[in-house]
C-alpha cells in the first residue's frame, strides 16, 4: 500500500484505508468550529424564545416580543410579533402622515394646488408613484405616450381637452376611442384621395391635385370625414375625434415612415380599418377620488394642461 | 502501473462512467450556453427575435435542467459509480442496470428541454417536467439507488468510506423529495398537462421545501462526496478529521431539512414556519463549512501543490466558494436581511456563487482528475487546464460581482422613500437601472462558457488520443500473436 506522505510525525488515522492509499486522520473537530455552532444554536433558542416558533397544536408559541399598532378603526393594539401587525403599522402610519396633504388637495381649487409650492411638491412626489403604477403601462414613464398605442400626454395636444376637469373626467371614466372604417366605403383612389389631404394638412408634400380631391372628398356626404373631424379638420374634443393639422400623430405612425409612400399606406391603413382600440379604463373604482385629484394635477403639471 | 489500471478496468465497470463523464461535458457546454443566451435577452431584449421557443421563459428552464440534472447530475452519476466502485473494492452489481439509468437520465433531460421549449411546465422551479418525465425519473432514481446500495452491500472492507455516506444521503433525498414535490394529477391520460396535488401556501412550501432541499442534497452533499474522495486523492493526503466528518454529515442532513421556507419570508406563510427556517439556516452554517475545512484543512502541508497543481487548484477554489456561498444563504435567511434581498439579482447572484464557484469547479477538478484514469491517459493539454480554471475564476467573480451590485442596487431602490413616504423609484426605472450590470453578468458567463469549451475540447482531444494508443497497443499485439503463430 502506497502512503503518499513522506512526514515523519504525522497524526493518527483512522487505521482505515480504501483504494490504495485514501485514509482519515483521527483530528479532533476544531474548538472554534464547535463553540461557533454552539452559539448558532444558542442564538435559535433565543430567536424562538422572541418570536413565533413552534407549532404547539393547533396553534404556535407566540413569543414574547410584541407589536404595538393603531388599527384601521383607530385603535391601538397590542399583540405579538407578526408580520400582519407590522405590515399594519407601517402602513398606517404612513397614511396617517400623508393624510394632511391628502385633506388639503382634496379641498383646494385646481388652480390654487399648483400655486402652493409645498402642495405642489407633494402632488409631484405621490403623483410620480400613482402615475407609475397605474398609467405608466400605457402612457410610458413620464407620460410621452407611444405612437399606435397610447396618447402623449406632455403636448399640447388633447383629444379629450387639457383643462383640470377635462382630465379629471378622462381618469374618473375611462374613455374609449372609434373610428369607423371606411374600407368597404371609398374605393383606393378615394382613400388614397383622402391620405394625400390628410398628410397635406402637416405639411407634407405630396400630389397636390391628389390632395386637393381629397379635400373636396373630406367636405362631401361620400367620406363625410367633416363629421366627426371638423370643417377644419381640428378634431372636435367634445368627442374625443383628432386634431388632423396638428403634426402630432397618435395612430398612423407617418413619422416613423420614410417616403410619401410609406407616409400614405400608414394614413391610408387607418382609414381602411378605422379604429376601435383606443381604451383607456376607468380609475374610479380603483383609485379614490383624493388619488384622482392628485392624479388630475400630476398630469396637467406634465407639459401641456390648459 | 499500467497493468494495475489493465486489471482494474476488468474489476470495475468504467464504461458506464466514461459514458456520464462525457455527457457530463457535453451537457456543461450546452447548458452553459443557454445560459449566456438567456442572460443576454435580459440585457439586449431584441435576442428573443420574437420567437416563442427561444423567449427567457421557455429557455430559463433548460438552461436549469441542462446545468444541474445534464452537467451536475451525469457528473454525479459518474463519479459516484467511479467512488463506490473503488472504495468499495466491488463491481457495480449490475452493468444492464447501470446502462439503464445512464439512457433513461439523458432521455429525460432532452425530452425535458424539448418540452419546455415548446411551452411544457408543470411551473414549479428546477421541477418543470411534466408528469410523464417525472415517472421516468423516478424510475431511473429508483434503480440508481438499487446500484448504489447494492454495491455498496457487495464491499470487499467493513466501512464505508465518508463520501458514500453523502451520496447515499443524496440519493435518498433526491428519490424523496423528486416524489413529494411532483404529486400531481394528469389532465387526461394522453395530456401532458397536470394539477399539482397542493394549493396556495402549501403548494408554496412543497416547492420550495423541494427547492432548497435539491440545493442541500443534490448540488451540496452529493459534490460534498465529490469532494471526500477526489481532494484527498489529488493531495495524496488523509482527510483531515474523520470525526468532523461524522459530525457535519449528520448535522448538515438533520438541519437542511427545515429551512426551505426562507425563500418565502414575508408572504402568506406562518410566522412560525418562517421562524423556524431562519433559526436552523443559521445554524446550517457551521455544519455546511465542516466540509469546506475538512477539505481545505487536508491540503495543509501540501500547500505546494496550488502553485503547481491546476486540478487541485480547482478544488480549493471550489471550496472557498462553497464557503462563500454558505456563509452568504444564512446570511440571507434572516428575515430582515431578505426583506432586502428577496426577488433582487442578488439571490441569482448567491445562487451562482455555488453554481459556477462550488458546484461547476469541483467538478472540473474531479473530471480532470478522474477522465485520464478512465482512459488510461494523461490530460491531452495540461495549460488548456490551466487557461479554463482562469476563465472559470474570472468569470463567475465577474457574474457574482455583478449580481451584488445589481440585486443591492433593485432592494434599495424598491424601498427608497422621499420626504413625503411616497417610493422615489417606479419599478421600471430599476429596470433600467440594472442595464450595465445585466450585460457584465453576460459577459461573465461568456468568460465561464469560454473556459468551459476549452474543457470539452480538451476531453475529446484526451479520449482520441486514448483511443489511437489503444488501437497501436492492440495492434502490435495482434502482430506479435500473428509472428507467434507463423513461427
Amino acid at each position: 500500500m502506497n502512503h503518499n506522505n513522506g512526514q515523519k510525525h504525522v497524526p493518527k488515522t483512522t487505521g482505515h484505508a480504501w483504494d490504495g492509499d485514501l485514509q482519515e486522520y483521527n483530528n479532533p473537530v476544531p474548538k472554534w468550529w464547535l463553540v461557533a455552532f454552539y452559539i448558532s444554536v444558542a442564538a435559535a433558542v433565543i430567536y424562538w424564545f422572541l418570536y413565533p416558533a413552534w407549532p404547539v397544536g393547533g396553534s404556535y408559541t407566540k413569543g414574547f416580543d410584541t407589536i404595538t399598532y393603531v388599527n384601521d378603526k383607530g385603535e391601538t393594539k397590542t399583540t405579538h410579533w407578526n408580520t400582519r401587525a407590522l405590515l399594519m403599522k407601517e402602513t398606517n402610519e404612513a397614511v396617517a402622515a400623508q393624510k394632511p396633504y391628502y385633506t388639503k388637495v382634496a379641498n383646494t381649487p385646481f388652480e390654487k394646488v399648483t400655486l402652493d409650492p409645498e402642495l405642489n411638491s407633494f402632488v409631484v412626489s405621490a403623483g410620480k408613484q400613482l402615475f407609475s403604477d397605474n398609467c405608466a403601462a400605457c402612457h410610458q414613464q413620464g407620460g410621452a405616450g407611444k405612437v399606435g398605442f397610447a396618447p402623449n400626454l406632455t403636448d399640447d395636444d388633447w383629444l379629450y381637452g387639457g383643462k383640470f376637469v377635462n382630465i379629471q373626467h378622462t381618469i374618473i371614466g375611462g374613455r374609449h376611442g372609434y373610428m369607423p372604417p371606411f374600407a368597404e366605403v371609398l374605393n383606393d383612389q378615394q382613400i388614397k384621395q383622402l391620405s394625400d389631404y390628410v398628410l397635406s394638412l402637416s405639411k407634407i408634400v405630396v400630389d397636390p391635385a391628389s390632395a386637393q380631391a381629397g379635400n373636396a372628398l373630406f367636405h362631401s356626404e361620400t367620406a363625410a370625414c367633416y363629421y366627426c373631424h371638423g370643417d377644419n379638420a381640428k378634431g372636435r374634443q367634445e368627442i374625443g375625434s383628432a386634431n388632423l393639422t396638428d403634426r402630432i400623430w397618435l395612430w398612423a405612425n407617418v413619422p416613423g415612415a420614410n417616403t410619401i409612400a410609406d407616409k400614405e399606406a400608414a394614413v391610408q391603413s387607418v382609414i381602411r380599418k378605422g379604429l376601435n382600440r383606443g381604451v383607456m379604463p376607468a380609475w374610479q373604482d380603483r383609485l379614490s377620488a383624493d388619488q384622482i385629484k392628485l392624479l388630475t394635477v400630476y398630469v396637467h403639471e406634465l407639459g401641456g394642461g390648459k | 502501473m499500467a497493468a494495475t489500471e489493465i486489471s482494474s478496468s476488468e474489476q470495475y465497470n468504467f464504461d458506464i462512467v466514461k459514458k456520464f463523464s462525457i455527457m457530463a461535458v457535453v451537457w456543461g457546454l450546452v447548458g452553459m450556453s443557454v445560459g449566456v443566451w438567456i442572460a443576454s435577452e435580459l440585457a439586449w431584449p431584441f435576442l428573443n427575435f420574437d420567437i416563442p421557443y427561444i423567449t427567457f421563459g421557455r429557455l430559463r428552464p433548460v438552461h436549469t435542467s441542462s446545468v444541474i440534472f445534464g452537467f451536475g447530475g451525469s457528473a454525479l452519476f459518474a463519479t459516484s459509480y467511479y467512488i463506490v466502485q473503488r472504495t468499495c473494492q466491488a463491481r457495480l452489481i449490475s452493468d444492464g442496470m447501470a446502462t439503464f439509468t445512464f439512457w433513461g437520465w439523458q432521455a429525460a433531460i432532452m425530452l425535458g428541454g424539448i418540452s419546455y421549449m415548446l411551452g411544457f411546465s408543470q411551473s414549479r422551479e428546477y421541477a418543470e417536467m411534466e408528469w410523464p418525465l417525472d415517472i421516468l425519473i423516478e424510475i431511473v432514481w429508483v434503480t440508481y439507488l438499487a446500484v448504489f446500495v447494492g454495491t455498496i452491500m457487495r464491499r470487499k472492507q467493513p466501512h464505508i468510506y465518508v463520501a458514500n455516506w453523502f451520496f447515499l444521503a443524496f440519493i435518498l433525498a433526491t428519490a424523496l423529495l423528486h416524489t413529494f414535490n411532483n404529486l400531481a394529477v394528469p389532465v387526461s391520460l394522453f395530456s401532458m398537462k397536470s394539477y399539482s396535488l397542493f394549493a396556495g401556501t402549501q403548494d408554496a412550501m412543497t416547492q420550495w421545501w423541494y427547492g432548497h432541499n435539491a440545493v442541500g442534497f443534490f448540488l451540496t452533499a452529493a459534490f460534498l462526496g465529490m469532494m471526500y474522495y477526489f481532494v484527498p486523492k489529488q493531495a495524496g493526503r488523509p482527510i483531515f478529521s474523520y470525526r468532523l466528518s461524522i459530525i457535519h454529515f449528520w448535522a448538515l442532513g438533520f438541519l437542511y431539512m427545515w429551512v426551505g421556507a426562507h425563500h418565502l419570508h414575508w408572504t402568506a406563510l406562518p410566522d412560525w414556519t418562517s421562524t423556524l427556517a431562519a433559526t436552523f439556516s443559521i445554524m446550517l452554517l457551521l455544519p455546511s463549512w465542516g466540509g469546506m475545512i475538512n477539505g481545505i484543512m487536508t491540503l495543509s502541508g501540501a500547500w505546494d501543490k496550488l502553485r503547481t497543481d491546476p486540478i487541485m487548484r480547482f478544488l480549493i477554489v471550489a471550496l472557498s466558494f462553497y464557503g462563500m456561498s454558505t456563509f452568504e444563504g444564512p446570511l440571507m435567511a434572516l428575515k430582515d436581511v431578505n426583506a432586502l434581498s428577496h426577488y433582487t439579482d442578488w439571490t441569482v447572484g448567491h445562487v451562482h456563487s455555488g453554481a459556477l464557484g462550488w458546484v461547476a469547479m469541483i467538478t472540473f477538478g474531479s473530471l480532470y482528475h478522474m477522465i485520464p484514469k478512465l482512459w488510461n491517459t494523461e490530460m491531452w493539454s495540461k495549460k488548456m487546464i490551466e487557461v479554463h480554471f482562469w476563465f472559470a475564476t474570472i468569470g463567475a467573480l465577474l457574474y457574482i460581482t455583478a449580481m451584488w451590485i445589481s440585486g443591492i442596487t433593485q432592494g434599495l431602490m424598491w424601498r427608497a422613500f422621499d420626504q413625503y413616504g411616497n417610493l422615489q423609484y417606479s419599478f421600471v426605472e430599476s429596470v433600467a437601472a440594472m442595464h450595465p450590470f445585466y450585460a457584465m453578468r453576460a459577459i461573465g458567463g461568456m468568460f465561464f462558457v469560454t473556459g468551459m469549451l476549452l474543457m470539452f475540447i480538451n476531453v475529446m482531444m484526451t479520449v482520441r488520443q486514448a483511443n489511437a494508443a489503444t488501437a497501436k497497443v492492440t495492434a502490435a499485439h495482434r502482430a506479435k500473436m500473428a509472428g507467434m503463430a507463423s513461427a
